[in-house]
Parts: structure tokens; C-alpha cells; sequence
């Protein structure tokens, strides 16, 4: 067995040290636990937060209202895509009607687009449900309300609360909390949509290569009887 | 049924004008392998499965891969869109641009473990120095296609990653401007740097394919060294088919369960394959707050951090790099196995470790205390190839087998 050591020294060695070094870039307050979702009800209360909020100023452009019929796990009907989009086609991505240089002008910036954002920030969705309830009072009161972010790298934010967390009423806060998760939830999805395909499909295919696997290894142990090694 | 194939007319029809049988029978068949090998002799032909793998993936990708800077809708860019698209639209495109991610990563461990394998056992020593020279050659030129592949998505890592490392070369007197704006196409990264990175990175893997054949040709030469690092004679060799063919393909096999696992399960592999900040399209107006490059570049990122100096840096890096050709005529030593040499078994682990220390530094933002390690660590690096030509002096190896 002696000659595995070195093998099995290096596996667990690059094992042990992938996540750390994965781990060890993060920073900042530990983010509050999303409980990302990729049911179909998540899903589509995530998908009218985010028409009816964030796309005043957010895009997601990757992401079609023909798409929302055809991934699975939305599956929106021709008729709902249809009030959806308006006279928008249906081939159009979700685009905002707030023109960059509007947005400049009432922001600061121009609002980033969504459709991979999960997948640009450290903690995904558990960031963004993080940013969403993550409102509060500046306690040096220098930063106004609205863009005092607990979550935020420098606590200044130009989004302005869209959720209205800051100061909710306490019967408020389960609902609130449900369309943060939801819209996170939204977020994570359109940033990999085929990520359920992608995991349903490794399953059987890993399979497949465990069982082929253990056929050579049968194998390698007959061809290789008659050899003293 | 392998025998009746070579023995069909077409084959001897073929064989008569190519000698094609004799090749396959001298290379695949009968090449006589010795039979002590242990697993870690299955990472060259592991390395030769990933190839195969990355090409395969990379020449479907570039049919639906735009290598272009031109700005869309939403501060993304052609060449964004394109990727997203892959992800997105193109039938199982997802599929294949994670195993083409993943494949990069994976093509780097196991050409570290192939070398490191090598190092191990002294298979870069008499008469086998060609073969290291070719090896690190190919190193070479893996490191350059991974370098030019990361701008093609055009994230913010492959913009920023990309303008430091072209700016390294700035740093070169004389020439360095000009080798600047060769490799950028211009004064800054842009649409024509994307252009020309996505031509060497097609190319880049066609000159790998030349040189891996001239690798293994060159193998079939010298034969295999093995774990006790002995020369062995006939009998102590076995054929190739069935043994090694079995042998490497279960070991191809537990390679690719891993591969899968990331592929359909972990693609991104925590930030480390694919950067989070890559998912952000490139932004020429703001730096990210940490600029590092994929995990397999880190080492030597840490080494040209090492130096206060730019210059100074630059130079460590190369030097760190070319150092491994001269690895066969630094080391002195007789004794090919560190089995049998109690110093350089030290030596060589350290070495390792080294080279894993300054992937963690490289990776991470450069706080004090990483900045000295990774120091520590560059120390240790070139101490390794310092202390090379004066170990076998002192060195007393333990006595070698008769055979294996």
C-alpha cells in the first residue's frame, strides 16, 4: 500500500485545501441564510417580485418571456406571458424601461443587470437576501436612510430599499422575508437556468461511470493475475 | 479481435504504404512497460484524456464562441453575450463550457501530478532529458493557452487578469513597450486583444498536439523509468495492451467520476475554476477589489509578488519557470528514485509544498503575514534548484534492488 501514500497524500491534500482556499476571501458580516428555493411557486412569486419591483430599474436581459414559458420550472402559459410582456415580444429579454442615462441621473450609477448577479457575488443568493432585509439606520448618521446597507461593501448603497424593509411593521416581516427568498431564489435560477437539468443528468451519468469504473477495476485485478508486482 | 483487425487486408493494404500495424503494435501493443508502476504513472495518459477532452469541447465551443469587444445592451460586450448564450441557448452549450472550465483545472492538476511523479522518481535524468525538456515545453505552453483563454469571456477577472499580466512584459527594457502593445493590439486590452488571444488560444493547442506526439515518440525512445528508478532488464517488462490499457483505463475511469462530480455538481468549484468576479462583465472604469488569477497560475504569481521590484519580480518568474529545464543537469545524482535518496526525498516534499504554499498565498489578497510566507516560500522555491547540484556530494544513497 505504500505507493498509494503519496496519491492519496496529494488528494487529500488538494481535498483540504480547495475549500479553504475558497473559504478564505470572504468578508464582510456573515450573510443571513437565503433558503434559496427551485420550486415552481418560489419561483414565480420571485418572478413577479421582480416585475413588479426590480424592473423599474433592473434588467435581466439574458432571460426571454419565452423563456419563462419554456423552462420547466417556471412554465409560464402563452396567456401569462403574454399580460407579462405587454407589447413587448416575446422574445424580448426583461429589460427595464429606465433609460441608462435616467438612471444616472437619479442614482449615481447605472443599476447593474441581473441576469448572472447570483453568480457575481460572493454568497449568491444568500447575498442578495442579505442586501434585500438588510436596511437599517446608519448608526454614525451619515449615511441617509435608504442607503445604509449592513450587507454592502462600504454600507453606502445607491439602491434605495426596494423591498421597504427599513422600518416595517413587525406583521410585515414574514412576508417581506418571503419575497426576499423568493426573488433570491428567482436570481439563482436565471443565473444557471439549466442548473436542475445539469444535476438530474450527473447523477446518471456518474453512475454510469462508477459502475464502468468498477467493470476495468474487475478487469485490471483478472488481467493482471498471472503478474507478480 | 484487436489481432484480426491488424490482420484484415485493409489493414495490410495500409500497414504497406504507412507502416500504421507496426506503429500501433510497437506503440499501443507491445511498447514494454515495466511492471512495477504505481498509480501515479496513470497521470500521463490521464493528461492525454483531458487533452483530447479540452480540444474537443474548446472546437464546439468555437462555433458559437464571439471573440469580440463590442459593447451591448446592459455594459456587457459580444463576447459576453456569446458565452451566456452557450450557457443558455445552445443545446447542452452549458454542458460543454463546464467541462471545458473544469477541463482546464483539471488539465493543470494532473500535469502537476505528472511532474511531480516525475520529479519524484528522477524520470528527468539519463537518458531521459529530452523528454523532461519536452515536458516542461509543454507546461509552457499550457500555462500561455489557459492565460489566453481566460479573457475570452470577458468578465471583469479576464479584463483586469489580463491587463496585469500583458503589463508584466511592459516591465522588460527595451523592448517592453513593444511587447506590450504587440500582445494588447494596442495601448489597453480591448477588442483587438480579445481577437488575437482567441487565435493563439486556438492555435496554442494545436502546437501542444505536435509536441505531445513528439513527447510520448520520445518516450517510446528511452522507455519508462520506474518507481525504484532502476534499469530493468526485458523480462521485467510487460506489453502495454493488455495491462497498462486496462490498468490506465480504470485509472481514467476514477478520473473521470471526479470530473464529473464537478462538471454536474460543483462547476464553478467554489470560485476557484470559474471566479466569481468573472460573472461580471468587464468594467475598464473599476478595479476589483482582488485581482488573482485561476488557482494552477497562483505560484507564480506569488513569486513575481515576492519582489519589491517589478523588474526583479518578472525575472524571479521567468527564472522559476526556465529553472525546471535545467533540472536534468543541476541534479548530480547517480540514483534516479528518491526511494533511495534519503536528502533529496526531503528536499523534493519540500519542494512540493512549497509550490502548494505559494498557490495559497497567490490566491489571497497579500496581508503581512501572506506576504512574508509567500517570501518564505519563494525562498524554499529556488533554494531547491541552489542545493540540487550539491546534495549528491553528500548525499548517501541507500542501496538499490538488482531488480524490480
Amino acid at each position: 500500500m505504500r505507493r498509494l501514500n503519496i496519491l492519496g497524500a496529494s488528494l487529500l491534500l488538494a481535498l483540504v485545501t480547495f475549500p479553504l482556499l475558497a473559504s478564505a476571501s470572504t468578508e464582510g458580516p456573515e450573510l443571513k441564510h437565503a433558503g434559496i428555493s427551485l420550486d415552481r411557486d418560489t419561483l414565480r412569486k420571485g418572478l413577479q417580485v421582480f416585475s413588479e419591483t426590480c424592473i423599474s430599474c433592473h434588467s435581466a436581459k439574458y432571460i426571454t418571456y419565452r423563456d419563462l414559458m419554456d423552462y420547466p420550472e417556471i412554465g409560464l402559459t402563452r396567456k401569462e406571458a403574454d399580460e407579462l410582456r405587454g407589447d413587448k415580444s416575446l422574445l424580448s429579454g426583461l429589460v427595464t424601461a429606465l433609460s441608462p442615462a435616467d438612471a444616472k441621473a437619479a442614482y449615481g450609477k447605472i443599476p447593474p443587470d441581473l441576469s448572472v448577479i447570483a453568480r457575481a457575488r460572493e454568497g449568491g443568493g444568500d447575498y442578495i437576501y442579505s442586501i434585500l432585509t438588510g436596511f437599517a439606520h446608519d448608526p454614525k448618521g451619515r449615511i441617509p436612510d435608504g442607503n445604509y446597507n449592513l450587507y454592502f461593501p462600504g454600507n453606502n448603497i445607491a439602491m434605495p430599499d426596494p423591498l421597504s424593509w427599513l422600518d416595517h411593521d413587525k406583521d410585515e416581516e414574514a412576508d417581506l422575508k418571503e419575497q426576499a427568498r423568493a426573488v433570491a431564489s428567482f436570481l439563482v435560477f436565471i443565473g444557471d437556468p439549466h442548473q436542475q437539468e445539469r444535476r438530474a443528468l450527473g447523477r446518471w451519468v456518474i453512475l454510469f461511470l462508477v459502475l464502468l469504473t468498477l467493470v476495468l477495476y474487475a478487469l485490471k485485478r483478472e488481467v493482471w493475475r498471472d503478474v507478480e508486482h | 479481435m484487436i489481432e484480426r483487425m491488424l490482420n484484415s487486408p485493409l489493414a495490410q493494404w495500409l500497414d504497406e504504404r504507412s507502416k500504421v500495424v507496426q506503429m500501433i503494435r510497437a506503440h499501443l501493443l507491445e511498447y514494454p512497460t515495466p511492471k512495477n508502476l504505481n498509480y501515479m504513472w496513470a497521470f500521463g495518459s490521464l493528461a492525454l484524456t483531458v487533452l483530447i477532452l479540452q480540444v474537443l469541447t474548446g472546437i464546439l465551443l468555437a462555433m458559437f464562441y464571439k471573440p469580440s469587444a463590442m459593447a451591448t445592451l446592459g455594459g456587457y460586450t459580444q463576447a459576453f453575450d456569446s458565452v451566456e448564450r452557450i450557457m443558455r441557448d445552445v443545446n447542452y452549450g452549458w454542458l460543454l463550457r463546464y467541462m471545458h472550465a473544469v477541463g482546464a483545472s483539471a488539465f493543470f492538476f494532473v500535469i502537476y501530478m505528472h511532474f511531480a511523479r516525475g520529479l519524484y522518481y528522477g524520470s528527468y535524468k539519463k537518458p531521459r532529458e529530452l523528454l523532461w525538456l519536452i515536458g516542461v515545453l509543454i507546461l509552457l505552453i499550457m500555462q500561455g493557452t489557459a492565460f489566453f483563454g481566460y479573457l475570452l469571456p470577458w468578465g471583469q477577472m479576464s479584463y483586469w487578469g489580463a491587463t496585469v499580466i500583458t503589463n508584466l512584459f511592459g516591465a522588460i527594457p527595451v523592448i517592453g513597450d513593444f511587447l506590450l502593445q504587440l500582445l494588447r493590439g494596442g495601448f489597453g486590452v480591448g477588442d483587438p486583444t480579445v481577437n488575437r488571444f482567441f487565435s493563439l488560444h486556438y492555435l496554442f493547442p494545436m502546437l501542444l498536439i505536435g509536441i505531445v506526439v513528439i513527447h510520448i515518440h520520445a518516450l517510446h525512445v528511452v522507455h519508462s523509468n520506474n518507481p525504484e528508478g532502476i534499469d530493468i532488464p526485458e523480462e521485467s517488462t510487460i506489453p502495454f495492451h493488455p495491462y497498462f490499457t486496462v490498468k490506465d483505463g480504470f485509472g481514467v475511469g476514477v478520473f473521470l467520476i471526479i470530473y464529473s462530480y464537478f462538471v454536474f455538481y460543483n462547476p464553478t468549484a467554489w470560485g476557484l475554476f470559474l471566479e466569481t468576479d468573472n460573472f461580471s462583465p468587464a468594467d475598464s472604469f473599476q478595479t476589483p477589489a482582488h485581482i488573482a488569477p485561476v488557482w494552477y497560475l497562483t505560484p507564480w504569481y506569488t513569486i513575481l509578488r515576492s519582489f519589491p521590484d517589478k523588474l526583479m519580480g518578472v525575472v524571479a518568474m521567468g527564472l522559476s519557470l526556465v529553472l525546471l529545464f535545467f533540472i536534468p543537469w543541476l541534479d548530480r545524482s547517480k540514483v534516479r528514485s528518491a526511494r533511495y535518496r534519503p536528502v533529496y526525498r526531503q528536499m523534493v516534499l519540500l519542494f512540493f509544498a512549497s509550490v502548494v504554499v505559494l498557490g495559497y498565498c497567490g490566491h489571497n489578497p497579500p496581508t503581512v503575514v501572506l506576504k512574508l510566507v509567500g517570501r518564505i516560500a519563494t525562498a524554499v522555491y529556488f533554494s531547491f534548484f541552489l542545493f540540487l547540484p550539491l546534495v549528491s556530494r553528500f548525499e548517501k544513497p541507500k542501496p538499490l534492488p538488482r531488480e524490480i
